[in-house]
């Protein structure tokens, strides 16, 4: 009985599901990827300044430069992959 | 005939294309495993390559495919008919359409995201990637070209348009606001924008404005000069998504009212073999694009969606869903239009007066009316719809001629540089071609290189089958025929409809321009197509040769 409330509960959920996922893709997840495009500038540019630090060539002055650096370690990882993709015109299409 | 039995036979087409088909297709012929990596895994960067979830994706291919064109190019093939069209629309999404955007992403997520340029570069020639862009560009002015007449014809033609055009485009920029600075609630705003774009709507049969097709044309290139030049998040993203609402409400409304009324098609089944625009062969299969196939979708699926896939077995529902999903939309709007006009001749007087934006006004129209929805109303959102669809493609594509013509001439010319610049030039070259050729032409060409394009997609999936050494043949004979109905489209359209009234004297002034120029660029794609396929060509005998050598080795390898 409660296996079958469930089922129900969750059949209802997914059809909801469906549609407010529909909703999203076609209303708002091109906003969200411009969104995340906006952040990945900001951060080459986060990554930039503090680009001396992390080679040993203190750019900055080392104290704020160090101290912002645990805020870029983590970002190396996909900044290496956005900046060393090949890239064409098409790439600013959608 | 009754209209449902038009339904009745979207069923059918739906029903084997997807359920039968495409599943045959994604299982033998692709063999997609859930199990291996995506490029979306794989290169997890955070922005472009990020796995989405399939029924966000299916909501994003569709809104990035489905604009106003497949609304208006059936619209416009209705003069051969409903019944070609209808019959085009399901024979071409079943055999054709769905193929070439499920393909096409299936190949790009096999080989690691590329898009259509790099794969090119890749399957076909490095000089193709140039050609394609080249071919892009190209193809981008005339679709600027043939919205931006039917956009201002719309608005010139119906005076209770333009007031929620500028509702819309006011409505945008206060979400934009919204959202971004005052950081109000996402449901409360999508409240305030709907509110707002509908009242303007209601509003719109009330404080008409008229002006007339010169006056629309110059606001539209204002609107698209600052739809390119504003900050995406002011302008462009709000209004995309207040857009959406209406859309839903249009298509919803309108598959309801075609099911509750059962109208029968009024307009004939078969019209003239050979109208204005030439024969049905092979004018229609450029006339009518979206909706049965069309290049801008193998675009969408190559350089958006296949970066966002999470599983192989996604690629089938997100990219043919979303094809049959844009086949529902032609078809309601064939039927909604097929039975709204009484006679063939009220159909052609409202086109050739108004545009396709005055068929669809009273065809939706038609259609919500039945639902109860006051006929002003309802007809206003029938034209509201089409032209809030049709500018959002002029944004995306004035936005991407901007970043074009800075790439294509930036290196030689540093003025065209400057964002201002590279839009305005895009502004006035397409201003010209307006003013100057003759727009179901245009559109032809426009349709013509959205077909070729979709023939270069389709080449490069029989290009990357046949190095795999898989079968390729059910995309090489849609490759055949589409290549040859649309070089066979533009060539007619350019030297027996563009150059003759130029040659013989009845065009003077700045029409002959126009016309030469149109002439030009469909000429001009024409020879860009035979290159790609002499290429394509060359690269093909290239991997049919080594297969050969490959299984000879393996039979030296048994004996």
């Amino acid at each position: 009985m409660v296996d079958k409330a469930e089922s129900k509960k969750k059949k209802k959920s997914g059809i909801f599901g469906f549609f407010k996922d529909l909703t999203y893709g076609m209303a708002t997840h091109g906003m969200a990827r411009q969104a995340l495009k906006t952040r990945s500038s900001m951060e080459h540019l986060f990554i930039l300044i503090t680009m001396g630090d992390m080679l040993g060539v203190p750019i900055l002055p080392p104290y704020y430069s160090l101290r912002l650096l645990p805020y870029v370690v983590p970002q190396i990882t996909t900044w290496k992959r956005r900046m060393l993709r090949e890239k064409d015109l098409m790439d600013s299409m959608f | 005939m009754n209209s449902l039995v038009v339904l009745l036979f979207w069923a059918i087409i739906v029903g084997l294309g997807y359920f039968v088909y495409s599943k045959w297709v994604n299982q033998n012929i692709f063999e997609a495993d859930p199990n291996r990596a995506t490029p979306a895994k794989m290169y997890l960067d955070g922005v472009d390559y990020m796995p989405a979830n399939k029924t966000v994706l299916f909501g994003f291919q569709l809104n990035s495919i489905a604009g106003a064109a497949p609304i208006i190019g059936p619209i416009i093939a209705l003069q051969w008919g409903w019944l070609p069209a209808v019959l085009w629309l399901g024979f071409g999404v079943l055999l054709i359409g769905w193929v070439q955007d499920y393909s096409i992403c299936m190949v790009s997520v096999k080989n690691d995201g590329d898009t259509l340029g790099a794969l090119s570069y890749k399957l076909i020639s490095p000089r193709s990637r140039a050609i394609l862009l080249a071919f892009i560009y190209f193809y981008l002015l005339l679709l600027a070209t043939a919205f931006g007449d039917v956009i201002s014809k719309g608005l010139s033609g119906n005076a209770a348009l333009p007031l929620p055009m500028l509702v819309a485009v006011g409505t945008a920029f206060l979400v934009g606001h919204l959202i971004y600075r005052s950081r109000v609630n996402i449901l409360l705003t999508t409240l305030v924008a709907i509110v707002l774009i509908f009242g303007g709507i209601a509003l719109g049969n009330y404080l008409p404005i008229r002006a007339s097709y010169n006056v629309m044309l110059v606001a539209l290139c204002i609107f698209a000069y600052f739809g390119a030049t504003l900050p995406v998040w002011q302008f462009i993203q709000p209004y995309n998504y207040a857009s959406v609402y209406v859309t839903y409400f249009g298509i919803i409304t309108g598959i309801i009212g075609v099911l509750i009324s059962a109208k029968p098609m009024t307009l004939p089944a078969v019209g003239s073999f050979n109208i204005g625009l030439g024969p049905l062969w092979p004018m229609m299969f450029v006339t009518i694009a979206c909706g049965a196939i069309s290049g801008w979708h193998s675009l969408v699926s190559s350089i958006g969606t296949s970066r966002q896939i999470e599983n192989e077995l996604d690629v089938r529902p997100v990219t043919s869903g979303a094809m049959f999903a844009e086949f529902t939309i032609s078809v309601i709007a064939v039927i909604v239009c097929a039975t709204a006009f009484t006679s063939n001749a009220d159909y052609l007087a409202q086109l050739k007066a108004a545009g396709p934006v005055a068929i669809f006004t009273t065809g939706l129209g038609g259609a919500i009316t039945s639902l109860g929805f006051p006929a002003t109303f309802a007809q206003s959102v029938g034209g509201a719809m089409i032209l809030i669809l049709a500018l959002t493609t002029i944004n995306l594509v004035f936005r991407f001629m901007k970043v074009a013509t800075v790439e294509l001439l930036g290196g030689k010319v540093p003025l065209a540089r400057n964002q201002h610049v590279a839009v305005l030039i895009a502004v006035i070259i397409t201003f010209f071609l307006i003013k100057t050729g003759y727009w179901l032409y245009i559109w032809v060409l426009f349709g013509g290189a959205n077909q070729l394009m979709a023939s270069l997609a389709l080449l490069l999936v029989t290009l990357y089958l046949a190095s795999t050494a898989k079968n390729y043949r059910f995309i090489l004979y849609p490759m055949f025929f589409m290549y040859i109905s649309t070089v066979a489209a533009i060539f007619y359209t350019a030297f027996f409809k563009l150059l003759p009234p130029v040659f013989s004297g009845q065009l003077t002034g700045v029409k002959t321009v126009g016309h030469v120029l149109s002439a030009t660029f469909g000429v001009l794609l024409i020879v860009l197509a035979l290159i790609l396929a002499y290429d394509g060509y060359q690269a093909f005998k290239k991997y049919r040769a080594a297969n050969a050598a490959l299984r000879l080795a393996e039979a030296g390898k048994t004996h």
